[in-house]
């Protein structure tokens, strides 16, 4: 009986000893961990929004929940907004934050996540050795958000060969993310009934 | 010489993976391109040096029956150092990679030279040991990276090494390559060492 | 709804990302139990009960324990002022409680059922190892599966590794009796035939259930 009591005794010592350790260690890496994640958001928003003072760019919440983003200019003009697009595609959600200017024309998209089949499905955000940015999504760059559609949908998208439903999939996210981005504008806009009307919900 | 005996047995003469099919799981897993190979190498041969130094340290007043859990207990926490680490420092290698960081706990090459090299011998060794042993696995790891790569996606570190005009056999990067790659790897180098019997 | 719910994560863990074919987990006991069948399905059952059970705890210490809840219970017990985040202790804790689990469950079968001990017994100690059983508790985590969704997920990633087990040994029985070459015999073509397996389960990625 000593001996086992001996035996956790000592197990229970390291297992103190490590868990001590640990929390030092986190308590260095917490604050970056947290400060990734905000920087990965910005950067995205960076993407999504070019030519646009990220200074001015400011998240519209719900409670924690972000809703859209919105960036004002100096008389307080909406000058553009950006939002986060869901999309089931082949074997994952494919979220992308896609940015719009004030009458609805895509001026930037950025994948912020998703798994689908490498080498297929990964393509919407493949970038070509030597080129900035993805292929496939700038060609939705000056196209209205509300109208983009694949080809086979009528639309004028070229999908990735060999991952359609995927192409398709960030396509109508991001026309289905423009249309419930317009409706809570206008629900925004009816509640602060003074501030400027977005001309993109017209 | 007994020193560079035990540093350099982990490149071929017992390398982890080819000769000791241990850490197979990650090896599959991460092995889709080299730069995924490299990171999950790197990292485990951070935990592999560590925890074969600290054990070797302990090795005298560790009580025999407990050993074993006191051999995880000290793994995890190195481990979960490089998670964290991972996760501040360097979070895109650390999104790719997944849960097969958290789970170098269980690969079976760590607590293997714990149990089997670090016990029993002196620190200097044992941390030779351990970076023999890392960076055989990393080699591993990078050979079947590079090839699943080179024949994937036709590029190497994300550079284009093959001409426009080739397609890439995307099965490579998908699961099943990665078991077509490891089988005939290791037929391969059993090749080998039949020939060397034979002569 | 809700049982429609745990059926789809059911069959994504059978077939759409079974732990073998699709994620890689579990591939030591994969190579080195499925040689024969009996010791096949025995080493799956095995792993199907301590996955079950093992997700089951690991969710409870999980939220109970780790996590900053208000459920935690240093936070009720001790009455801090916030709940303590201690997730950082994750990785240690689940593979003491696992390592624990497996010692507990040998010892209880040894009791109950000399039998099934008997069937199951060799297989147990080989478990804690398994990065099968650690890779589906931080999964459950990871996804942040509820926790009838932790079991149900828990139990099916058992199964799918059980049916990767039966269909390999079934294959390598067969097996004894061709001719392989030299290079290839063993370990190498038990990968090759993984990987043709793996490409026949690559079909079911497509498959979209319910959604």
């Amino acid at each position: 009986m000593k001996e086992v009591a001996k035996l956790g005794f000592v197990l229970t010592l390291v297992t103190v000893l490590a868990a001590a350790g640990l929390a030092m260690v986190y308590s260095i890496t917490k604050p970056r961990i947290d400060a990734q994640g905000a920087m990965e958001t910005e950067s995205a928003l960076i993407e999504a929004l070019p030519q646009i003072d990220p200074a001015s760019i400011e998240a519209v919440r719900d409670g924690d929940e972000i809703r859209y983003y919105r960036a004002l200019d100096s008389d307080s003009q909406y000058l553009a907004f950006a939002y986060i697009a869901n999309g089931s595609g082949y074997s994952s959600v494919i979220k992308t934050m896609v940015g719009v200017d004030k009458d609805g024309t895509l001026i930037g998209l950025k994948v912020l996540s998703q798994t689908e089949t490498p080498g297929l499905g990964t393509k919407v955000e493949e970038i070509k050795y030597g080129e900035a940015d993805p292929w496939f999504l700038r060609q939705f760059l000056g196209k209205k958000a509300d109208g983009v559609a694949v080809k086979a949908d009528g639309g004028e998208i070229v999908s990735i060969t060999g991952a359609t439903i995927s192409s398709r999939a960030l396509t109508k996210s991001v026309a289905n993310g423009y249309t419930s981005l317009l409706k809570r504008l206008e629900a925004d806009s009816a509640m602060a009934s003074t501030s400027a009307e977005p001309d993109g919900s017209e | 010489m007994s020193a560079w005996k035990e540093f350099s047995k982990g490149f071929y003469k017992q390398n982890p993976v080819f000769k000791q099919a241990l850490g197979l799981c990650p090896t599959l897993a991460v092995s889709s391109s080299v730069k995924n190979g490299l990171g999950m190498g790197l990292a485990a041969t951070f935990v592999l040096i560590c925890s074969n130094a600290l054990i070797s340290l302990i090795r005298k007043s560790v009580p025999n029956r407990i050993r074993i859990p006191i051999y995880i207990v000290v793994i995890a926490t190195f481990v979960t150092i490089v998670d964290l680490s991972m996760a501040g420092f360097v979070p895109d290698l650390h999104k790719s990679l997944g849960i097969f960081v958290p789970l170098i706990v269980v690969n079976c090459i760590i607590l293997g030279r714990a149990e089997a090299f670090a016990g029993k011998n002196n620190v200097g060794l044992a941390f030779l040991d351990g970076v023999g042993m890392g960076l055989g696995f990393t080699l591993a790891l990078c050979l079947i990276g590079s090839i699943r790569e080179i024949v994937g996606s036709g590029s190497l570190l994300g550079i284009p090494v093959l001409s426009a005009s080739y397609e890439p056999v995307l099965m490579m990067i998908l699961p099943p390559g990665a078991f077509l790659t490891i089988g005939f790897v290791l037929g391969f180098f059993n090749w080998i060492e039949n020939r060397k019997k034979a002569n | 709804m809700e049982f429609q719910n745990l059926m789809i994560i059911a069959l994504g863990a059978i077939f759409i990302n079974n732990f073998i074919f699709s994620r890689f987990l579990g591939i030591c006991p994969y190579i080195g139990v499925s040689k024969q069948l009996d010791s096949a399905i025995g080493m799956g059952m095995a792993v199907v009960f301590v996955m079950t059970l093992a997700s089951a705890v690991t969710w409870l210490v999980d939220h109970y324990l780790l996590s900053p809840l208000p459920i935690n219970v240093f936070y009720r017990l001790l009455t801090l002022q916030q709940p303590p985040d201690l997730v950082f202790l994750r990785t240690i804790a689940f593979i003491l409680v696992i390592a624990a689990l497996v010692q507990f469950v040998e010892m209880v079968v040894q009791k109950i059922s000399p039998s099934l001990y008997n069937a199951l017994g060799i297989y147990l100690p080989l478990i804690t190892t398994n990065c099968a059983i650690l890779g589906v508790a931080i999964l459950n985590v990871d996804t942040q599966y509820s926790f009838i969704e932790s079991i149900v997920h828990g139990f099916s990633a058992g199964v799918g590794f059980t049916l990767a087990l039966i269909l390999m040994a079934g294959i390598r029985e067969r097996l004894e009796l061709a001719e392989i070459p030299k290079s290839l015999q063993g370990i190498p073509i038990a990968f090759i035939m993984a990987g043709l397996m793996a490409m026949a389960f690559l079909g079911f990625s497509g498959l979209k259930i319910g959604m």
